[in-house]
């Protein structure tokens, strides 16, 4: 193909890279409507000194390593499990995982008010058990958006995990069975180890998605459990603070480019030991 | 299933879990969509379909529906116009930096969308006066072109160059080798994108967020306001007919190209 019909293919596609997405980007962080570079740069600093902001940005770090965790936690026993079954329920139980990736996380989480709500299901068990008396506060609350981004997450983790299993040569766990190394040991010193670049590279796709994510902090830690995303939609669109809104989406992108970051050199160093 | 290894009762006890955390919460929308009452109580009052009868009722949530049907799909059939000839010229292409040059069609996957929403937001609508539906679909693309170079990529790295250059060595113009050879051959590819492209923008709410007014409303986000303001089990049906339209459009992915093989394609 020649230089001249490549740069042909390419030059729409670029455009549109351009101004739906590469242009504006650059553009709000250095030029907001009536603010300088130098004051959303003031912004990001009085932010990180600030303890309600510093709050935020903690909160929102915590919940990702939270959901992190547990996704890891739930997603590999999962994902080893089907990878590595002969049952043909097996595909049933991989397309049940993978089908919540097809829905709204707005029906997701949904489901979420329906169980924690004060007329919800853990409610009404509760206090028709006679347990409590009063059902306890659920909603709104950090273990409410954990439970969510869980359940938004963890096909995500799934999936990574399963194709990371999936390369795995049974053949060397069988050969380590068959030496007389038991089940859990061949578990966690061939299983583990060897599909452990996957699980890297899944817990930064949960991570990177649980501290950006809108809709679960929205619906289910409202106003007094605030995250990154919910308080960047608040300065944008209620309080209109350009600097702000453009101080807090810096903090937020350059979270998620760091864990990226981090977790791309481990994964090359797990990769070359 | 005596082969599996992870019969360890932790692992499965784990296992279990995470299908609770996954599954469970869905099936308790569609329980609660069938109320006869009027708040989201479990277990529901009664029988009804009310809430149904209201949804489909309910003018917003249908223009919505609408609007979001047109959005995704303009987006998806201008990412997949836009995406293919890029995905020709970094695979087929000699040029240099053909590494950078994909990075850069992926990278819209990589800021947060919620910031790509409030830059659009602020550049282009208040910016450049530019229409919300003109933002919402420039937006999309650019979110959706990572997809279409990524996927159909693949699919094209496992089609065979000397098929074309066969074609072309018989006589065929570069175009008609490109549509009667290539092109068939990128169709796994082609669909999967597609779908994947279709159901991302119809389900988008980060992006989607800060570009609403009122002549031109998205569905999920339409729903969350809906939420925020009232609390009865209208959303909840609403809910339910979101979810099974999901059902269809999984069989269909499941018939056409296999789930695994849709989502496999895009986190490598």
């Amino acid at each position: 193909m020649r230089a001249r019909s490549t740069l042909l293919l390419l030059l729409p596609g670029l455009a549109f890279l351009l101004v739906g997405f590469l242009l504006p980007a650059v553009a709000m962080l250095f030029a907001p409507p009536g603010v300088t570079f130098a004051q959303v740069i003031e912004r990001m600093g009085a932010m990180l000194t600030d303890p309600y902001d510093l709050g935020i940005v903690w909160r929102t770090v915590r919940i990702g390593l939270v959901v992190t965790a547990v996704c890891v936690l739930l997603g590999f026993p999962i994902a080893s499990l089907l990878a590595r079954s002969r049952s043909r329920w097996a595909g049933v139980l991989l397309a049940l995982a993978i089908f919540p990736l097809l829905l709204s996380n707005v029906v997701r989480t949904f489901g979420w008010l329906v169980v924690l709500g004060s007329n919800g299901v853990i409610g009404q068990l509760l206090t028709g058990l006679g347990l409590v008396e009063k059902a306890p506060q659920l909603l709104y609350t950090e273990l409410a958006i954990v439970l969510g981004l869980v359940q938004l997450f963890l096909p995500l983790a799934v999936i990574t995990c399963y194709s990371a299993v999936a390369q795995v040569d049974p053949g060397l766990e069988e050969a380590a069975r068959g030496l007389g190394a038991s089940r859990t040991r061949t578990f966690w010193s061939i299983l583990v180890p060897l599909s452990l670049p996957g699980v890297v590279v899944a817990a930064t796709l949960v991570f990177a998605g649980s501290v950006t994510a809108y809709t679960t902090p929205y619906l289910l830690g409202g106003s007094s459990q605030r995250m990154l995303s919910t308080q960047l939609f608040s300065y944008a669109s209620v309080t209109v603070d350009w600097a702000a809104a453009s101080a807090t989406a810096v903090v937020m992108t350059v979270l998620v480019f760091l864990v990226s970051g981090i977790s791309a050199l481990v994964g090359r160093k797990g990769a070359v030991s | 299933m005596s082969g599996t290894r992870l019969r360890h009762p932790v692992a499965a006890a784990l296992a279990v879990a995470g299908y609770v955390i996954m599954i469970v919460p869905i099936g308790f929308v569609v329980a609660t969509a069938f109320t006869a009452g009027s708040t989201l109580r479990f277990p529901p009052e009664g029988l009804s379909l009310t809430w149904f009868g209201e949804a489909v009722a309910y003018s917003p949530f249908m223009e919505a529906v609408v609007s979001s049907l047109e959005l995704a799909a303009l987006a998806t059939a201008l990412a997949l116009v836009l995406g293919v000839p890029v995905t020709l010229a970094v695979h087929r292409g000699r040029i240099p930096g053909r590494g950078l040059l994909e990075g850069l069609f992926l990278s819209p996957l990589v800021v947060p969308e919620l910031v790509v929403g409030l830059a659009l937001y602020q550049q282009l609508m208040i910016g450049l006066h530019l229409d919300n539906f003109t933002t919402l679909l420039l937006g999309h693309t650019a979110l959706l072109l990572p997809y279409a170079v990524r996927v159909t990529g693949a699919s094209l790295a496992l089609a065979d160059p000397a098929l074309e250059e066969a074609a072309r060595g018989l006589g065929a113009s570069p175009v008609r080798a490109f549509f009667t050879v290539t092109l068939p051959m990128l169709r796994p590819g082609l669909v999967s994108a597609g779908l994947l492209g279709f159901v991302t923008s119809f389900n988008n709410v980060p992006l989607s967020l800060l570009l609403q007014t009122r002549d031109f409303r998205t569905l999920p986000v339409t729903m969350l306001d809906y939420v925020q303001q009232s609390y009865d089990p209208m959303v909840a049906a609403a809910s339910t007919l979101v979810l099974a339209a999901t059902v269809v459009v999984a069989v269909v992915a499941e018939r056409t190209v296999g789930f695994a093989k849709i989502f496999g394609g895009i986190n490598r």
